[in-house]
Formats: C-alpha cells, sequence, structure tokens
C-alpha cells in the first residue's frame, strides 16, 4: 500500500509583493521535487470566499496538511476552521522567538489547558500551520516540511520520479502556470495502486496554479477561536453590524463576514477570552499571535492616558456607526451592565428561565 | 520619593492624570511631559503627532506617537479641547523634551476649560499609582 503523500498548500501573499512571491515559488519548485509530496499554491486564504474554488480544494483535501500562509498560525488555523477546513492541531517547530516556548509547551495537551467550546466534526488528520514570515530562507520552510512529513512517514515506497532529471527553471515556471498538470496525474505508475491520495484531483480540478484561480478581493472580518471562545455571546450583543451569528448547535459563529466594517476591530477588545481574531490587523495580539508579544522596550500607553479596551471598542463601533450614516450609541448598547459590589441575587424568575432552558435539551 | 528617585513637582502649573503639565500661555494650556514621564522614557529618539494642528480633540484620543531608549507609547489627549500648535523644533530634534522638559521641551498648546489637578493633587496621583507603575516595569522587563 503506498504511503500517503503530504499535501503542502501555499496560500500566496495578498497584492504583488516580489520577495514574497520569490519565497513561495522558491519552496513550490522545490517542493515539486518530493516524490512523497503534493504542492499547491491557492491565493490568500483569508480573501477566499466560502465559494471559492481554493477552498473547494481545500475542503477535499482528507490527509494530513502542511498550510503555509503569512498569517500568524492560530490565524490561519481558524480561517480554516471556519470555511470547514479541520484538523488535529499538528506541532511546528518554525516559531521564531518563541520557539523555546513552543518546545516546551509540545508537552502539554491543549484540550486540558483551554476553557473553549471547541471546535466540532474534527476530522482524525493533522493540520500544519506555518507562518512564512518566520523565515527569509526558503531551506528553513523546507527543512521544516521534510521533519515533518519523516515523521508521519511508517514505511517509504520507492517511487518513480515523473520529473525525469533536473527540470529546467521555464519548465518549472509553465507547470507552476498551468492548470492543467496535475499533482495526481502521475500516469507512469508513481503510485502503485493508481490511488492518487490527494482526495481535491478527483474532479480534474487542480489547484497546481493559484494564480490562475479567480481573483480574491481584500476582504476583512472577525475569526473566532475556539479554543478560547466560551460561547459567552457578548461579541453578538455588542456588534450592531449583524455579522454574528449563532448555528443550529446554539453555538456562535461569524455569519455574515461581509457585513463587518472594514478595518474595525471593536469586538476584539470586548472579548473577555480574546478568543477574537483579525487576521490582518497591525497588532499582534490582534492578529492572532501567540503569547506575549516581547518587546524590548516597555509599552507606557496605559500610563500616558490609553482608554481601556472597552472604552476603546465603544469609540471604535461609534466611528463605523456614524460612517454608516446612523447614530453613535457611546456604552448604551450590547454592553454587560457590569455592576461592582452588586450582588446577583437568583430569584425565581431565573429559576424558571433556567428549567425552561433545560427542558428544551 | 518615587522609590530612588525624589519626584519635584513645580507649583507654577496644572497636570493631568496621564503625566503631563499645563501651563497657561495666551489663552491657551502649553502642554509637556512631566519628570516622571522622562525618567521613564529616557532619551527621546522619535516623536510624531497624528493629528493637524487646530483639531478638536476629546479626552483619551490618539493624538501621537513616541519612541524612547527605553519605551514607547502612543500620545492621548489629557482632555477636551482644541489642540492649537505643536512645538515643531521637536519634530526635528526631540532632545529638549529631555534637557529643559519644563521649558523649551514643550509639546504643543492645547485650548481647553477642563478641570485639572493642582501640583499636590497630582503628587498624590504618582504615590497611588506607584505600586502599579512598579508592576508595569517590572512585569514588562521579563
Amino acid at each position: 500500500m503506498a504511503a500517503n503523500k503530504l499535501t503542502v498548500v501555499i496560500s500566496q501573499a495578498q497584492g504583488k509583493n516580489p520577495v514574497r512571491r520569490e519565497l513561495e515559488e522558491t519552496i513550490a519548485a522545490r517542493l515539486l521535487l518530493e516524490s512523497d509530496i503534493d504542492v499547491s499554491l491557492v491565493p490568500h486564504v483569508y480573501d477566499m470566499s466560502a465559494d471559492h474554488s481554493g477552498l473547494l480544494f481545500l475542503r477535499a483535501l482528507s490527509g494530513d496538511l502542511v498550510f503555509l500562509s503569512w498569517l500568524y498560525p492560530r490565524a490561519t488555523r481558524w480561517v480554516l476552521d471556519r470555511q470547514a477546513v479541520r484538523g488535529q492541531e499538528g506541532q511546528s517547530l518554525l516559531g521564531g522567538e518563541d520557539e523555546d516556548e513552543d518546545e516546551e509547551s509540545l508537552d502539554d495537551t491543549p484540550a486540558a489547558e483551554s476553557a473553549g467550546i471547541g471546535s466540532i466534526d474534527v476530522p482524525a488528520r493533522s493540520i500544519y500551520c506555518i507562518d512564512m514570515r518566520a523565515s527569509d530562507a526558503a531551506d528553513d520552510f523546507l527543512e521544516e516540511i521534510r521533519r515533518i512529513a519523516d515523521e508521519r512517514s511508517v514505511e517509504t515506497v520507492g517511487l518513480m520520479d515523473w520529473i525525469d532529471g533536473s527540470p529546467r527553471p521555464e519548465q518549472l515556471q509553465r507547470y507552476l502556470r498551468s492548470p492543467d498538470s496535475g499533482n495526481g496525474d502521475s500516469g507512469n505508475g508513481g503510485n502503485g495502486n493508481g490511488d492518487s491520495g490527494n482526495g481535491g484531483n478527483g474532479n480534474g480540478q487542480t489547484a497546481a496554479a493559484g494564480t490562475e484561480m479567480e481573483p480574491t478581493g481584500r476582504r476583512w472580518y472577525p475569526v473566532i477561536d475556539y479554543t478560547r471562545c466560551t460561547n459567552c455571546m457578548e461579541c453578538i450583543d455588542f456588534c450592531l453590524f449583524g455579522v454574528y451569528g449563532v448555528d443550529q448547535r446554539d453555538r456562535i459563529l461569524v455569519e455574515e463576514q461581509d457585513s463587518c466594517k472594514k478595518g474595525c476591530p471593536a469586538c476584539s477588545r470586548v472579548c473577555p477570552e480574546n478568543a477574537i481574531i483579525f487576521p490582518g490587523h497591525k497588532t499582534a495580539a490582534i492578529a492572532g499571535a501567540d503569547g506575549i508579544v516581547e518587546n524590548l522596550k516597555i509599552d507606557l500607553s496605559k500610563l500616558f492616558g490609553a482608554p481601556s479596551a472597552v472604552d476603546l471598542a465603544v469609540l471604535e463601533r461609534d466611528t463605523e456607526l456614524v460612517a454608516d450614516g446612523r447614530d453613535a450609541v457611546g456604552n448604551s448598547v450590547g454592553l454587560p451592565r457590569r455592576q461592582s459590589g452588586h450582588a446577583q441575587r437568583h430569584d425565581e424568575l431565573d429559576n424558571l428561565m433556567d428549567d425552561l432552558d433545560a427542558f428544551g435539551d | 520619593m518615587m522609590g530612588k528617585f525624589e519626584a519635584r513637582i513645580p507649583g507654577d502649573r496644572r497636570y493631568s492624570d496621564s503625566h503631563l503639565w499645563l501651563q497657561p500661555v495666551a489663552g491657551a494650556q502649553r502642554v509637556g511631559f512631566t519628570a516622571y514621564s522622562v525618567r521613564l522614557l529616557q532619551d527621546v529618539y522619535f516623536l510624531e503627532w497624528s493629528i493637524e494642528p487646530n483639531t478638536r480633540v476629546t479626552s483619551k484620543m490618539e493624538i501621537g506617537e513616541i519612541e524612547s531608549s527605553k519605551a514607547l507609547s502612543t500620545l492621548y489627549a489629557p482632555c477636551d479641547g482644541r489642540l492649537s500648535a505643536f512645538n515643531d523644533r521637536l519634530l526635528d530634534d526631540p532632545t529638549p523634551i529631555n534637557t529643559d522638559g519644563y521649558g523649551a521641551g514643550w509639546l504643543y498648546e492645547l485650548e481647553t476649560e477642563a478641570a485639572l489637578l493642582t501640583a499636590e493633587q497630582y503628587r498624590e496621583v504618582l504615590e497611588a499609582g506607584w505600586e502599579d507603575t512598579q508592576r508595569l516595569l517590572k512585569g514588562q522587563l521579563n
């Protein structure tokens, strides 16, 4: 039985940054030569709307997946999750300055630590999310991908390379640009029993060249990290633009992604668990960076009068309301009335409500 | 006393709890950093304003950024008012903030009716906030 190929997907950067493009193409070209790896390019994952062909391709993948993007790994993971591309969290060692922390925490069970409601319908395959800003050198990524590939393979079957010898650069370029040359169409017995091992090629559509797919526009919407989300519903109370909704299991979800006001991060500030990510935001913590972003310098903003997170969120929301032709509401709408020192008495009405809730289960 | 630093608070001006002094000058208040701020910042490298002069500001509105050898921060308006002018000399060379923080190192002029703290009240703010400030300094230095 042929060993499953490892699928590597490169989610291309927004815009036409030549340095980023070159890194993507170098990694892709080198991975093409690896017989146990399938590589594909898709547009920037955050910008693909639900019906984009790139996402259709990703959803059809069933095995382990290494996903390279220009976002923090946590952001990538939850963007994919919302688009029904799910898996166990694969641990990557390519984490920049936080490497020591990552290695220590590899022993921790993420599930044990998180109080969140977690994701659902997670298949038993691993997704390794890697941030392409972690290094300038293609070699670092190739080493890490090789490490992941070796770690998961039990036995290697000798596969005949379908590329004879070393391809010339123009040949590689043609390969990368052409949507017709598929990863799985090895043809010449590369996979012993004819199983392409790559479900996405079943319908003939491949994602070999992300640049050939339909163009994407720049989008802006929140992404929920369900390892932190406790379903408290403060976000849906706070957002007055209808971005949030509740699914059939009464779980919070980002329902109308494109109703979100471009650039507004207000809801991420009111979330008590910091579970809301805006992957494109300039502040690392809001963009999904893990842990505390270390600075060599002290941030004195709090001392010099920075408004609290909630105050800032209120200001940002009012800005968007006014821009939309609506009235500013200040903090009078959508915020829990947090009265300090006020004992919450559980009265008969509360009991009745609890009984009704329990009745529905 | 702030730890080992003896805080001298000039009595000839008012203060805000965001560690700025305000001194009346020709219909507006001239605003600058108190010695406390300067001590925390150390050498100022870079100062930038994100609004134009003659702009209405509200309390805690973002008006600029500062970066120094030890620290960085966004800068916020201390109260509601109208920011009438910036000290443009600082944009080329911010050293007067360190060398003459209560004089030539003034940051901007602000027209405001807001109530401000007296020197004595500001001293109380410093004392009350010292514990928190220590935690801020130590927590972030690790």
